[in-house]
């Protein structure tokens, strides 16, 4: 059995080559996430330890549970560094200081901030303790005033080299320094994509605005000192106010924060993997029903001449096994290139990964093989158990190989139920209050998708003849044998569809979401600012130097300037989003609605106003206390003091002046400003672009250039996205070509007649031609009816969310559903070739 | 019993035609060396046994596969030098098929099926001469039926309309009859024969049943790819006589 099983795999290599490619990228994609996320921890583990490699203690200020974690340090004070260098067993400790700090290119546009931080701090002048070291000549440490070092890496990409005065963006206006030095950090000229400016340190106290403290103390241990024991010390000198950790246990932190930063690259991977293993599926479930199909007769041969039904059962299933281990392997080996090509793709964006080998862990092997395997073996099944119900007589009777069908009503019934049970997880985990929505909507999608491939064959005779009713109009005989032939195997022509509906389900759900994220921000945002040009930074993490709003509002050309800071609070049940404001000018530059007085009352007593859903949900009146958790107080006492309507930003209003107590950050996350009456725009934003210049992370945007500039943002996610899904469609575009290609040769005597009584080669490639558009629209149909259905739901559930507005890039929709007929023509290009090349001779040799 | 040139006015003809198929050792001289013509408005049948090489003759004079030495001609075109292109319109236009099996196109009813070579063309059918050619094979309410839908008999009568809508210089005909019950094979065969006798229609038909051979003009006899003999207006018990005596 298996000598047939193996002699099958050869004689029908051509046709599962294809059905392998499916598998290939699928394990490809699993592989590459784990080896990417691996490798990536394995590098910065390496890193790490590499600079922190002469520190036995670290002290930290500990970290507040909210807040951007980026300028929420907490401090230390000056004296404690005392207490811990008079520790026994400290040999020697040093503070330093950290913060905020932005080179400015040669081209006065700031360096980095798009996605790796633009870290400012203290050089720390113990060489052991210093994560730094001065590149051989390459300059010194920083010792006074208006001095800086920075990395290699940084200078190369800013353009700056030792002596270069560069511009630098602190907390107060960007000053000029002396590039005095360029430093390594460990055997990397550079930290992971970040850039880093070290000052000495009562520069750099001065720069981030923290005199008389530390942000951290690095201790080494003193010879045949115990860092655990060290540190437990430490932590009782210091009145246990500290985090206190041992290097290997703080490096731990590190590399797990790392680790969840990245999970959702991880995640992302992963659910692209799931996809194209899913749309694989099908495609190796098609072939295998199609190959099962043709070898009807040397199957029911085996049966005749005593093979078990459960033997050719086995039979199918051993040669789907030798397919899925070699496209696994082959697969391994694909998501091994792949991680290399999303390291350099990371690279090429800015986020330096630190050099090093690939990390291929024995899991990620035997996971990607499993499902590869598994995934083949399953989709093979269903072919493999009704190759076993061939009666042994069909080996003499070609007609009896088409008997067996499952009655239609059965089919519906069980396509119905799916595609119900489906849709219902969907629907729970959107409107549903559960523990992980994602996970659900995702299964329930998958479910739905399976739903609506046992009911398409149902609607593929219909659609195929509704989609392909022009063509005999078009193109006479050809056009009418290719709808003909698209709706005469109405389960072939439809599983071979179902594929392609996926990747055109999800790329259409992609763009409702995003143009509804569009137009939902373009409504907010012509709702939400009254103001006539806004500022914002350029740097993701950090916003503008509160210097900036101060300078802007000394301009008679503006009326009013206020500031807006969107930062987070804790509260008892999680995490939430707060708006910070000046409450007597909030008003004039945006909409929030606040019930009357609420602001008038924010000014002149600390509370909070609370969104008007949120006090609904929790049943609260005006006047009520609640607790809130801020970084510098964990448990604070807020009375509400109104309410407001517009919660597009968050749900919690607090006093700029409160915050500024319990809150590190002094940066504004955006500066609205409305020009003077009489004073022209135009005008005013020349004099505000002349404020801004300087600073260079600030840019100064009209409502319109504003939404322009999101609406990029998010289309460049979005090509992302559809780059990804494009894999997916690109799979199902082969399944067209397999599913083609094993039609054309069950038709070889069909092809061959039509040659003989007169088909030209160029009408044969035709007829396949239509064909494959017929089945590429009518996937392209279901999927985007799918993706409407999709989208609608999704887009409905986050309405609370804030996602008001539902749009339909209908634009878009159309573009997808003709580069589907399209892609429908690149798949034909093959079978259609073989069709017209088919010797007409082998159409009339009978026996 | 040959004539001198091919435009000697026979529907087809062919000239020294040498098949060879496979190489070395393997070697087939599936035809070796035969040369034939074909009278217009006659019935031929090419009898001999398996092997003989009469299907290869048959494909080979209609423009299915090529010669490896010699000539062919059907009316006044060389077929050697025709492009695949040009070939398959020559077999469109000149040629008609009737085969033992898979004659039809599932897809297609039983006119769409007849039609077929004209809906190629992308000509409209004459309308006189459809109604003619089904009637004559009795087709009339069949022809909004498939192929499925359809006898074995009407199939091959299909078949037969289809071979004659485009009024064709010659059809070919390959064991036409081969897969028949007694009665629609004469009913097939008898419609065969009144094409030739009525609409003056050429037909060639590889047969290796005497019956099916007796209702032909001319038989021509192969043998290990050469011509071995010919008989004119056979019969059934005269093709069993000479049979015997070509097997000595």
């Amino acid at each position: 059995m298996l000598r047939a099983a193996l002699r099958g795999v050869i004689v029908n290599k051509l046709r599962l080559v294809l059905t392998a490619l499916a598998i290939v990228i699928g394990v490809a994609f699993v592989a590459a996430s784990f080896i990417f996320t691996d490798t990536i921890n394995a590098r910065f583990e390496t890193l790490i330890t590499d600079i922190s490699a002469g520190v036995d203690v670290y002290v930290r200020p500990i970290p507040p549970e909210t807040g951007n974690d980026l300028v929420e340090f907490g401090s230390i004070p000056d004296e404690i560094l005392a207490q811990v260098k008079a520790v026994p067993g400290v040999r020697v400790a040093e503070g330093a200081v950290a913060g905020y700090a932005q080179f400015v290119g040669a081209d006065g546009d700031p360096v980095g901030g798009l996605g790796p931080p633009t870290l400012g701090f203290s050089w720390t002048t113990t060489s052991d303790l210093n994560p730094m070291t001065i590149a051989p000549d390459n300059g010194r440490a920083p010792t006074g005033p208006g001095e800086v070092v920075s990395d290699l890496g940084t200078a190369e990409t800013a353009g700056f080299g030792l002596g270069d005065t560069v511009t630098i963006l602190t907390l107060g206006p960007p000053e000029q320094f002396e590039v005095v030095g360029l430093a390594n950090f460990g055997s990397e000229d550079n930290l992971a994509g970040a850039t880093t400016a070290a000052f000495e340190l009562e520069e750099a106290r001065r720069l981030f605005d923290l005199e008389g403290s530390y942000v951290e103390i690095s201790v080494a241990a003193e010879e045949g000192v115990d860092a655990e024991t060290l540190a437990a010390d430490i932590d009782a000198a210091t009145g246990g106010e500290f985090d206190v950790k041992t290097t290997e246990a703080a490096n731990a932190d590190q590399l797990s924060e790392i680790g969840e930063a990245l999970g959702f690259l991880n995640t992302a991977l992963l659910a692209f993997a799931a996809v194209a293993v899913f749309v694989g599926a099908f495609i190796i479930a098609n072939t295998f029903r199609i190959i099962v199909a043709q070898r009807t007769r040397e199957l029911a041969l085996l049966r005749a001449i005593g093979a078990t039904g459960g033997q050719v059962t086995r039979l199918v299933v051993i040669e789907a096994l030798v397919v899925a281990v070699i496209a696994s392997v082959i697969g391994v080996f694909g998501g091994i290139a792949l991680a290399l090509l999303l390291a350099a793709l990371m690279n090429a964006i800015g986020f330096n990964l630190p050099e090093g080998p690939l990390t291929i862990a024995p899991r990620t092997v035997v996971i990607a093989m499993t499902v590869g395997i598994v995934v083949t073996v399953v989709a093979a099944l269903l072919p493999a158990r009704k190759a076993a119900k061939i009666p042994p007589v069909a080996a003499m009777h070609e007609e009896l190989a088409r008997t067996g069908r499952k009655p239609l009503r059965r089919r519906a019934a069980a396509g119905a139920v799916v595609t119900t049970g489906g849709v219902g997880l969907l629907l729970f985990g959107l409107f549903g209050s559960v523990a992980n929505p994602l996970l659900l909507v995702g299964i329930g999608a998958l479910v739905t998708f399976l739903g609506i491939s046992i009911l398409a064959p149902l609607a593929a005779r219909p659609v195929a003849s509704t989609i392909g009713w022009p063509l005999p109009l078009l193109f006479n005989i050809t056009g009418l044998l290719a709808k003909e032939n698209t709706a005469r195997q109405p389960r072939r022509t439809a599983s071979t569809a179902s594929a392609l509906m996926i990747g055109v389900a999800l790329v259409v759900f992609v763009a409702i979401f995003a143009a509804s994220i569009k137009s939902t921000i373009n409504e907010s945002i012509f709702d939400n600012f009254r103001a006539d040009l806004n500022a914002s930074s350029t740097n993701f993490q950090i916003g503008i130097s509160p210097t900036f709003a101060e300078q802007l509002a000394e301009l008679d050309e503006f009326d009013t300037v206020s500031s807006l800071v969107f930062d987070t609070a804790s509260l008892e049940e999680g995490g939430t989003d707060i708006i910070v404001v000046d409450p007597l000018l909030a008003e004039e530059v945006v909409n929030l609605d606040p019930s009357p007085g609420a602001f008038a009352a924010l000014e002149s007593a600390d509370g909070v106003v609370v969104s008007s859903t949120e006090m609904e949900d929790n049943g609260w009146v005006v006047g009520d206390t609640i607790v809130m958790g801020f970084p510098k107080e964990p448990e604070t006492q807020m009375e509400i003091l109104g309410t407001f309507g517009n919660a597009d930003f968050g749900q919690y209003i607090l006093n700029r002046d409160f915050y500024n107590t319990v809150y590190d950050n002094p940066f504004d996350s955006l500066v609205l400003a409305t020009v003077a009456p009489g004073v022209d725009i135009s005008e005013a934003r020349v004099a505000a672009d002349a404020i801004a210049e300087p600073y260079a992370n600030v840019q100064i945007q009209n409502k319109d250039e504003l939404v322009a500039e999101i609406e990029g943002q998010i289309d460049a996610l979005l090509q992302l996205i559809f780059a990804l899904l494009f894999l997916a469609i690109v799979i199902a575009i082969l399944g067209i070509t397999n599913t083609l290609a094993l039609s054309i040769i069950e038709r070889t005597r069909e092809i061959g007649l039509l040659r003989a009584v007169g088909m030209t080669r160029r009408q044969t490639r035709r007829m396949v031609r239509w064909e494959g558009v017929i089945i590429a629209l009518f996937g392209a149909v279901m999927g985007t009816g799918i993706g409407l259905f999709l989208g609608w739901a999704v887009v409905l559930a986050l309405a609370d969310e804030g996602l008001g507005s539902f749009a339909i890039p209908w634009g878009q929709i159309a573009v997808l559903v003709v580069a589907s007929g399209v892609a429908g023509v690149v798949a034909s290009i093959y079978p259609a070739r073989k069709a017209s090349r088919m010797n007409v001779l082998d159409a009339i040799a009978y026996e | 019993m040959l004539e001198d040139t091919a435009a000697n006015g026979a529907a087809a003809s062919m000239r020294n035609g040498v098949k060879i198929y496979g190489e070395g050792t393997a070697i087939v001289r599936a035809l070796d060396g035969v040369s034939a013509d074909f009278a217009r408005g006659r019935f031929t049948a090419i009898m001999g046994p398996s092997g003989s090489g009469k299907s290869t003759l048959l494909h080979t004079l209609a423009g299915l596969d090529n010669l490896t030495e010699g000539t062919v001609h059907i009316g006044d075109t060389e077929l050697g030098s025709l492009k695949d292109r040009e070939l398959t319109i020559l077999r469109r236009e000149k040629v008609g098929f009737i085969f033992q099996a898979f004659n039809l196109i599932p897809t297609l009813n039983a006119e769409e099926n007849i039609t077929l070579p004209l809906s190629i063309a992308g000509k409209d059918p004459d309308e006189a001469w459809f109604n003619e050619v089904v009637s004559a094979v009795g087709l009339e309410d069949r022809l909004d039926h498939r192929p499925a839908e359809l006898s074995g008999g009407e199939q091959q009568r299909v078949a037969a309309a289809r071979a004659l809508v485009t009024r064709p210089d010659i059809v070919f005909a390959d064991e036409p009859s081969g897969n028949l019950d007694s009665k629609a094979e004469a009913e097939l065969l008898a419609f065969m024969r009144r094409a030739v006798d009525d609409f003056s229609q050429t037909i060639v038909m590889v047969t290796h049943d005497p019956i099916a051979a007796s209702y032909a003009d001319r038989i021509v006899f192969l043998d290990d790819g050469d011509i071995v003999d010919e008989m004119v207006d056979p019969t059934v018990d005269s093709i069993l006589e000479k049979m015997k005596h070509l097997g000595e």
